[in-house]
């Protein structure tokens, strides 16, 4: 199998876009990857395409995505797979790439969140997730999803509620530089913590925001890599992982089993490990999501995701920064591009050219967990081929 | 012969020292917390059941098999589904034949149910009271009218009801005395035509003949039970030496202030409805034939030894505790908020349930906290009561 880089990454602003649709994000996102591109990009080169979205605004995502992009004369595939919609689309990029039938492939992950009306989204998002006899007619919305196990670790573990106000707090800060971020506001601990409730454990700030926007990527095969740039970020590692659906049937809800299993299946094929990390994007929907990822990942050691906020390990200029863009917390949570964008973000960081850098990144892990937490995503990027 | 009375009242208090009905109750679930009540004593097999309520969740469709599944009965038995008042299940007790569970249930405005087991002659080794027609007397005095909309019209006269309605129907029926307790109207109303220190009932619809039957058995003492709705008038003969009885009425607390928010209807898929109401109803999980592993919902293969369809159904223990929980705030269209859900883990079966809490103010949960299972309607869909179990903290025996 042939190694795999990206040459290209780009993304929309993050926000409510009311103004925009899904036929307008798509082409902003491309054209500014192509923009990133230090050789440029013959839109003509370009072999195959996959699509990442959740949701299908406007109707038939592989179409739109050709249709509104002039791609009629190759192949577009649509991805979904929850929350971890963009790095799969990016995992079936890189198979195509690597098995050698074609050299450069199109990533495109966009959502439409705000797109329906605030109130309808709350069903049609669970009917996506939930068994339509047991468990839809509950009312357990996305956040309640993830309160169940952030519930039972606060339990279990010597973390508290401060802590994940302190994530929350690190990662609006960390937003502040990113003109594509969703939120730019500085919040304190106290305003975290005395914010209305949303769904117990999570008050209003430990919530991600219901973004609108689109991430692309270009991905090329090691032997054309040349053609695009000399600062290429090579895919080391890929992984997927599952976990049963049903919350009454997950044994233990202090962890993602979703996420080890991405992880372990990212760190064998890159040969990389948790110690090997410069900068991680960490699947924050909700604060306390990032602590028990600390945990799952190898950042941490189990039970003890906490000290690393308290030590401010990850913020950056600590020891292993996360969510140096202001993660989904605060550059916001289109499902389908978010994975996308991780990936951008990393992209330039491993280059040195984020606009939030952590100084001397070369190897970065992107992660997302989700769905009704029974899928995840886990990616390495470096800058070192091998 | 009455074998057994079980009566229930939901925890809510209501104005007046009435109860009202939690967000997840209603007739039907209300009417099945008291005839598990009924039930819980020896019994001959019940071959009907007969629920007596002007409070129907549906004037057509599934009342009869969520009733059924609730009780733990088969869906041989037969259902009768009757709208009535209390002289109506006064009259259905009295002309009962053995093996029929008399359930009366209301709603509004003041919120119960109780149920009567009507045992056979001798079956079962044990006594019972008896019921014995005593006075019936139907007429019309129509001050309250509610149509098949549910658009109710009311002419507030008091004294012409008392005048025309109870006392000129008593008069009719030709009592030998004085009734002991008349259900069907408000006490102080009903007292000044009662001899003695009549009994306070909690309704004043289909259920009150039976609180009235319960509250002389708790007495001890029987007599002339009289009922009356509008002009309508029934009394029977109560003796109920013998009866057993199980009340399941907790101390009446405030209902917490809960919003709810408009949106659209919670979508039905009738397929999916339909594939595991057995299974939801009767609180079931699937058995694997092969290696007797439990899955809740039934799986088609067995997670432990790959074995395909062979489970059978077996009831799961209604009992458990608290493994997660979380409480919703943010308005959910459709459902009433703050609600709190949680993940229980049954008693001594390694099954866990999603489940919504009943019974208690949202938040109020812990992890660890008893309590049981107890069949409540969890959602309107699309019109629809979709009913399953909810979890009811509280101190319950391992």
């Amino acid at each position: 199998m042939r190694r795999v880089a990206i040459v290209g990454a780009g993304m929309t602003p993050f926000a409510e876009h009311f103004d925009l649709g899904i036929k307008e994000l798509l082409p902003m996102a491309v054209s500014e990857m192509a923009e990133s591109v230090d050789k440029g990009l013959d839109r003509a080169d370009i072999d195959a395409a996959w699509f990442g979205e959740l949701a299908t605004t406007d109707g038939f995502p592989a179409g739109i995505l050709a249709d509104s992009c002039g791609l009629l004369d190759i192949p577009v595939t649509h991805v979904e797979n929850a929350c971890a919609t963009g790095q799969d689309a990016l995992r079936n990029a890189v198979f195509g790439v690597a098995s050698g039938l074609m050299d450069v492939a199109l990533v495109v992950g966009a959502d439409k969140v705000r797109e329906t009306s605030a109130r309808s989204t709350f069903w049609d998002w669970m009917g996506m997730t939930r068994d339509m006899a047991w468990d839809y007619p509950l009312g357990l919305v996305a956040p309640a999803n993830f309160a169940l196990h952030v519930r039972r670790y606060l339990h279990e573990a010597p973390a508290t509620r401060e802590h994940m106000a302190m994530i929350a707090v690190k990662n609006h800060h960390h937003a502040m530089s990113n003109p594509k971020a969703h939120l730019h506001q500085e919040i304190t601990v106290e305003q975290v913590l005395g914010a209305p409730m949303v769904v117990e454990p999570f008050g209003l700030y430990d919530c991600t925001p219901q973004s609108d926007g689109a991430a692309a990527l270009l991905v090329v095969g090691e032997e054309v890599v040349d053609r695009f740039t000399h600062r290429p970020v090579w895919v080391r590692g890929i992984g997927l992982g599952l976990d049963r659906v049903m919350h009454q049937h997950k044994a233990d809800m202090t962890t993602f089993p979703p996420t080890t299993k991405a992880a372990k299946a990212a760190y064998a094929m890159s040969g990389l490990g948790p110690r090997d990390l410069d900068v991680a994007e960490v699947h924050d929907c909700f604060t306390g999501v990032e602590l028990i990822s600390y945990e799952d990942l190898g950042l941490a050691e189990r039970f003890r995701g906490h000290e690393l906020v308290e030590a401010h390990d990850t913020t950056v200029g600590g020891r292993i920064p996360v969510n140096p863009s202001g993660g989904l917390k605060a550059k916001g949570h289109p499902p389908g591009a978010t994975g996308v964008a991780q990936c951008v973000e990393l992209f330039e960081q491993i280059r040195g050219e984020a606009s939030n850098q952590v100084d001397g990144a070369r190897v970065g892990l992107a992660h997302n967990i989700g769905g009704p937490t029974a899928v995840s995503a886990v990616t390495v990027l470096s800058a070192d081929r091998s | 012969m009455i074998t057994a009375l079980g009566t229930y009242l939901p925890p809510w208090g209501g104005p007046g020292g009435t109860r009202r009905p939690g967000p997840d109750e209603d007739a039907i679930t209300i009417a099945v917390a008291a005839g598990r009540r009924a039930l819980d004593a020896p019994h001959p097999e019940v071959a009907r059941v007969v629920l007596v309520t002007r409070d129907l969740p549906l004037l057509e469709g599934g009342n009869g098999a969520v009733l059924l599944a609730g009780l733990g009965l088969g869906r041989d038995v037969e259902v009768v589904e009757q709208v009535g008042g209390a002289p109506a299940t006064l009259d259905a007790v009295s002309t009962a034949s053995p093996g029929t569970l008399v359930i009366g249930a209301d709603c509004t405005p003041a919120t119960g149910a109780a149920a009567a087991l009507v045992g056979g002659g001798g079956g079962g080794g044990g006594g019972g009271g008896t019921v014995t027609p005593a006075g019936r007397v139907t007429r019309s005095l129509p001050l309250r009218v509610r149509d098949l909309g549910g658009t109710v019209r009311e002419d507030e006269d008091p004294r012409l009801q008392r005048e025309r309605g109870l006392r000129a129907s008593l008069s009719a029926a030709g009592l030998p005395g004085k009734p002991v307790s008349l259900a069907g109207v408000g006490h102080r109303d009903g007292a000044a035509f009662c001899e003695g220190d009549p009994p306070v009932l909690p309704t004043v619809g289909a259920s009150a003949a039976l609180f009235s039957l319960a509250a002389l058995a708790e007495r001890g003492a029987g007599g002339l039970v009289a009922a009356i709705e509008q002009a309508t008038f029934s009394a029977v003969r109560w003796d109920p030496s013998g009866v057993a009885l199980h009340r399941d009425e907790p101390a009446p607390r405030e209902m917490p202030a809960r919003r709810s928010s408009p949106g659209p209807e919670i979508k039905i898929a009738f397929t999916a409805y339909d594939r595991a109401f057995d299974a939801k109803l009767g609180w079931e999980a699937g058995r694997c034939g092969s290696c007797a592993t439990l899955a809740f919902p039934a799986r088609h293969r067995c997670l432990t030894c790959g074995s395909e369809g062979d489970a059978v159904m077996v009831p799961l223990p209604r009992t458990g505790s608290v493994y997660t929980t979380t409480t919703v705030h943010v308005p959910v269209p459709g459902l009433e908020t703050p609600y709190t859900l949680a993940v229980v883990e049954l008693d001594d079966v390694g099954v866990r349930a999603l489940v919504t809490v009943t019974d208690s103010p949202p938040g109020s949960l812990e992890i660890g906290d008893r309590g049981r299972l107890l069949l409540r309607r969890v959602a309107i869909r699309a019109g629809v009561p979709d009913y399953g179990y909810a979890f009811s903290p509280g101190e319950v025996a391992r």
